[in-house]
């Protein structure tokens, strides 16, 4: 006898019954759109969402959260998905204003807002949820905020980038425009000369 | 897009197996401990995305208390696979899958079915694993399975997908992670979420003994 409490599964088999399949289809590619990002931190975890109407939280799916940073724009967003059925609990970006709050006496999770979530469009969880996280313990948790927090002003950073580069290109543009304009007069400058040579 | 390729799934047991409980994990992630009797019939499409593309079963959720059965096997009708639950917890919920399966048969003949002994998670095992031997005589596929703690939740789903299909190799996949919205927060809205999440900040997560 074993002390741990385990509990008495059934050895799984397959049954091995033939069913007339009911449509055939092909193996297809499969796209994750995730391809152009870099895990930048990945942590077992389960996560919750607040049901405001009935002021309690709801679980929301089990397994790794992930900060995915996009390879071109370097913007970082929340990635979570289920164990087992992949499907997606959690999917924004975080933004500046989103901060971790501590949820009450408990010393390993955190509890956010998100103003948006693009999980499976099916589940119909666009937003905007306040969500929780918790962790097997503090340190993870610790180690979660951190990341989170750094991903939040990496991400500001890179939006209030934008606007300059904007105005670059903006300044560049007219600049070209202008060459252009010139060009433009120049050509009407030749054709002027053209017009008084074939008046001469 | 192509239309995503449904199946109709009926949904079968006894009252308070965990029929709905399972159907509640599969479609947000939650898990309900109240206890509400399903009143007739309750359908749900639960989406999978696989390598064979996105499917979808059209979930019947039929009510196990018999007082509640509304039109019974009226909803069997052009069922394409099923699930029959039991509770592990208790024998004559296992002594009726019998039954269960004999109406379900009579207007769905030779579909996929898979018999599912729920709450796997509880000390208390009343069914053992070696008096459950009616998917064997009936060719069922079986599993033991525990809608609170996710054990084999995917199982039934998988299996029958690889059954309509008619290919084994199918798995389930990481579904498209489309770009999330970005979304400008004013004052008044941050103000609002500040105060939202001090009020949920305050309430307690549920406390599990989670495998974490």
């Amino acid at each position: 006898m074993s002390d741990n409490f385990e509990i008495e599964k059934v050895t799984e088999e397959e049954s091995q019954a033939h069913f007339e399949p009911v449509i055939k289809l092909n193996a297809v590619e499969v796209k994750t759109h995730e391809e152009n990002e870099l895990p930048i931190f990945k942590m077992r975890a389960k996560l919750f969402r607040y049901d405001k109407d009935n002021k309690e939280w709801k679980e929301r799916g089990t397994g790794d959260v992930r900060l995915m940073q996009h390879k071109e724009t370097q913007k970082i967003r929340v990635l979570m998905r289920r164990e087992q059925t992949l499907k997606i609990c959690a999917n924004h970006y975080i933004t500046s204003d989103m901060k971790l709050a501590p949820n009450i006496g408990s010393d390993r999770s955190w509890v956010w807002n998100t103003a948006t979530d693009a999980s499976d469009a099916s589940e119909k969880f666009e937003g905007p949820h306040t969500l929780a996280i918790r962790f097997a313990n503090s340190d993870n948790a610790n180690e979660f905020k951190a990341a989170f927090e750094k991903a939040r002003d990496a991400n500001s950073q890179t939006s209030t980038k934008k606007p300059e580069a904007e105005a670059e290109e903006k300044a560049e543009e007219k600049a070209e425009e202008k060459a252009e304009e010139k060009k433009d007069e120049k050509k009407d400058e030749e054709k002027d000369e053209e017009k008084k040579d074939e008046s001469a | 897009m192509a239309e995503v390729p449904t199946f109709k799934l009926v949904l079968v047991g006894d009252g308070g197996t965990g029929k709905t409980t399972f159907v509640k994990r599969h479609l947000t992630g939650e898990f309900e401990k109240k206890y509400i009797a399903t009143l007739g019939v309750e359908v749900h499409p639960l989406g999978f995305h696989t390598n064979f593309g996105p499917i979808c079963f059209n979930t019947w959720d039929t009510a196990g208390q018999e007082k509640f059965g509304g039109l019974r096997d009226g909803y069997y009708i052009n069922g394409q696979c099923g699930i029959i639950m039991f509770d592990l917890t208790s024998r004559i919920t296992y002594k009726n899958v019998p039954n269960w399966h004999r109406d379900l048969v009579r207007v769905c003949e030779n579909i996929p079915i898979v018999l599912c002994g729920n709450k796997v998670d509880i000390k208390e095992r009343k069914v053992k694993p070696k008096s459950i031997d009616f998917h064997r005589k009936k060719s069922l596929q079986y599993y033991d399975i525990s809608a609170k703690s996710n054990y084999n939740f995917e199982k039934p789903f998988l299996w029958l997908a690889r059954k309509l299909v008619g290919n084994a190799a199918l798995e389930f996949v990481a579904s498209p992670a489309l770009a999330p919205a970005e979304v400008e927060v004013d004052e008044q809205l941050a103000q609002q979420y500040a105060a939202e999440l001090d009020s949920a900040a305050a309430q307690p997560l549920p406390e599990e003994d989670d495998d974490l």
